[in-house]
């Protein structure tokens, strides 16, 4: 078979070299990211893993501008780049945030919906790898229930509390763009950096990020076990604009939310004997969540 | 707020051309300053006592009168989050908070600082809990080693000029400046002042200039990314050359700025220090003035007010007490508590004597704004005469 040229990046924006992990979703996001945005774009980022990833001083993994700054308050920061840029008549030059969870669902989350409710003219991006990765493994409030961690640790433990509905916060903001995306879904994933970029105003795109040290998986699995959190609704790929929800994929057929959760070893714990009822919670509440978006979806259509 | 400035028929004959006389409150010379200084951006969020610093932006950019950007943020913390970035971008910036509001700020005033960015903010001194509004200055010496530039103003006509002359030295050393007022006595107490036409500001600070090390899109560059170790250090001494600047500088603009618009400033000033002193009062702020005020009774007591605080004045200190004799007692007023024995004042005084044999004592007055009258300072020259303690809390 004829090997094939047709890739999704025709212009690499990401130098070689960079830094993530094996298997990590951070370089394959943020290289699809640059390669639309263009290397006149300023993006803002707060402690997160990509903050080691773009580069130690004197060199930046990335063409394009990158300011780091606190991990509390990257919105806020953007805020000011945005105004300092606009007076300068570059209205043109893109400011974006690239986040962890931790910095979007915990440390940040005042200053993101600052941001917000302030109708920023700013591109939000959260890589959700549902918990502190940079610092080694922490509980934040992105991390699955049922997930171990290194301060949810031990030979029977596991976080046994529901991870913060991220999406149906920003939504209460009415924004004019947010949606979730998926780095096994690249069409779907690029499609929709167009169009948050086609906007104006404060608009977020949530990845679901592979963690292989994090999630205690094989780096060769990182897309199969992306593509089978959208298939066992675990991570609905959905767009919300202002208060309206669209649900962009409806897997075929019901795969259990086991598929995917047996591929990671954070879950170990949860496959011990005993533990049934905690899978069992784990698909209703995963089914009672994709219910929720069905049903917002259709009231959304009426 | 119209009520609250009210205009002078009093002529600007007398004293400075090119001037109006306003009566005016000193959060209102405040933001009067940034309009003049032609700001360009603005975070905003409210507390008291500085609040109507803010408060009065938004309504002179609501009106047109002040072309900047006035942005109401979430907090403190994004506040100074927002002034970093907008500074990065190459804005001139300017903010005010207070209290608590400076305290839960710090992380970013030591960002701000090491990136190494003209930010100019305006601190209302007050303390933190239990809840006190009023003049203190412990927010703002608790700040001391973030890296920014502090003055202190004695009156709310210095500190508008002083506001002036921040941004020249901050944008000519890269270096943040705060420039602190008393609550209260200060932010809410109404003085006449004479605010320059905005033609003579212009004249003596041009609008923000690109240097070229700000955000450029079409060239891109990484700001504030990891240092390794080997590297860590040139910051940090590239820095630290400039703070040994700021002294000198900050005496040149005062000088400069005296020629310009006819009022005189310096780092420090001495008042009646000479081979007969035996007690001076070291100060800052709006003590000064009632310091000023008694030592006029008693000609054996001078009066050292600090205006420059931090880096420390330290060259001009030592040439305002050339002449006092070495038995001479520098009693230090302090309205601060840092958590140990001495307060800011007397830690930096005995930083900059160090090996002379000045007594130094240290007089903890009027924290968590308690009134310091006339009495007060009598109190404090009486017991530094009578075997005071080390430490003594009037």
């Amino acid at each position: 078979m004829e090997p094939s040229f047709d890739f999704l990046i025709k212009d690499e924006k990401v130098f070689s070299g960079a830094l993530s992990c094996r298997g990590c979703g951070w370089s394959l996001l943020v290289r699809h990211l640059a390669s639309i945005l263009g290397e006149e774009t300023v993006y803002v980022l707060p402690a997160s893993c990509f903050s080691i990833i773009s580069g130690p001083y004197p060199l930046n993994d990335l063409k394009g501008t990158i300011v780091h700054t606190v991990f509390a308050a990257a919105p806020a920061t953007a805020t000011g780049v945005r105004a300092a840029l606009d007076r300068r008549g570059r209205e043109d030059v893109p400011v974006v945030v690239l986040a962890g969870d931790g910095s979007t669902f915990d440390i940040g989350l005042q200053s993101m919906s600052g941001a917000a409710s302030r109708g920023e003219n700013i591109l939000y991006i959260v890589n959700n790898n549902g918990a502190y990765m940079n610092t080694g493994i922490q509980t934040s409030t992105a991390t699955p229930y049922g997930a171990v961690t290194t301060t949810n640790p031990g030979a029977k433990g596991f976080k046994k509390t529901w991870p913060k509905d991220l999406m149906g916060i920003i939504a209460a903001h009415n924004l004019p763009y947010a949606a979730t995306c998926s780095l096994a879904h690249l069409d779907d994933f690029r499609a929709k950096i167009e169009k948050a970029l086609s906007i104006k105003g404060f608009r977020l795109l949530m990845i679901d990020g592979p963690c292989p040290p994090g999630h205690k998986t094989d780096p060769a699995d990182s897309i199969q076990i992306a593509r089978l959190a959208v298939e066992t609704k675990l991570f609905p790929l959905m767009e919300i604009e202002h208060f309206d929800y669209k649900i962009n994929y409806r897997p075929e057929k019901f795969v259990p939310v086991e598929e995917c959760m047996k591929m990671q070893g954070r879950f170990k714990n949860v496959f011990k004997p005993g533990n049934e009822e905690v899978l069992k919670d784990i698909q209703a509440h995963t089914d009672n969540h994709w219910k929720r978006l069905e049903a917002l979806a259709a009231m959304s259509e009426n | 707020m119209e009520n609250q400035i009210k205009e002078s028929k009093t002529s600007t004959v007398r004293g400075f051309p090119r001037h109006t006389k306003k009566i005016m409150k000193g959060n209102f010379a405040a933001s009067e300053a940034a309009q003049l200084c032609r700001v360009d951006f603005v975070p905003a969020y409210p507390i008291t006592p500085q609040t109507t610093i803010i408060e009065s932006i938004a309504d002179k950019v609501a009106k047109g009168d002040m072309d900047a950007n006035y942005v109401n943020m979430d907090s403190e913390h994004s506040v100074f989050a927002a002034a970093m970035g907008a500074a990065l971008g190459g804005s001139r910036v300017f903010t005010a908070t207070a209290g608590q509001g400076l305290f839960y700020s710090h992380e970013l005033l030591h960002a701000i600082a090491h990136f190494r960015l003209p930010v100019v903010a305006c601190n209302v001194g007050r303390p933190s809990i239990p809840w006190n509004i009023w003049s203190d200055q412990t927010d703002s010496l608790a700040q001391r080693d973030t890296g920014w530039v502090h003055y202190y103003g004695e009156s709310s006509q210095e500190v508008l000029d002083t506001i002036i002359q921040s941004y020249i030295l901050a944008e000519t050393l890269d270096l943040p400046v705060m420039v602190v007022l008393d609550a209260f006595y200060q932010s809410h107490t109404s003085e006449n002042i004479w605010i320059p036409d905005a033609d003579l500001v212009d004249e003596f600070l041009p609008s923000k200039k690109l240097k070229g090390n700000e955000i450029d899109p079409g060239k891109p560059k990484d700001f504030g990314g990891l240092v390794p170790p080997e590297h860590y250090g040139k910051f940090n001494t590239e820095y630290w050359d400039d703070v040994l600047k700021v002294e000198d500088l900050s005496e040149k603009i005062a000088r400069r700025f005296e020629s310009h618009f006819g009022r005189k400033y310096s780092n420090v000033e001495a008042v009646n220090i000479n081979k007969n002193t035996k007690i001076v009062l070291v100060t800052i702020s709006s003590i000064t003035t009632t310091a000023r005020g008694v030592i006029k009774k008693y000609p054996d007591v001078g009066l050292l007010k600090l205006r420059l605080f931090k880096p420390f004045p330290k060259k001009a200190v030592i040439e305002a007490l050339k002449d006092l004799p070495e038995d001479a007692i520098i009693a230090n007023v302090e309205r601060n508590f840092l958590g140990d024995n001495e307060g800011a004042i007397m830690q930096e005084m005995q930083r900059a004597l160090y090996g002379t044999n000045y007594k130094m004592h240290d007089f903890y007055a009027g924290v968590g704004g308690k009134d310091v009258p006339p009495e007060t300072i009598e109190k404090i020259i009486f017991m530094a005469r009578n075997n005071p303690d080390y430490v003594n809390w009037v």
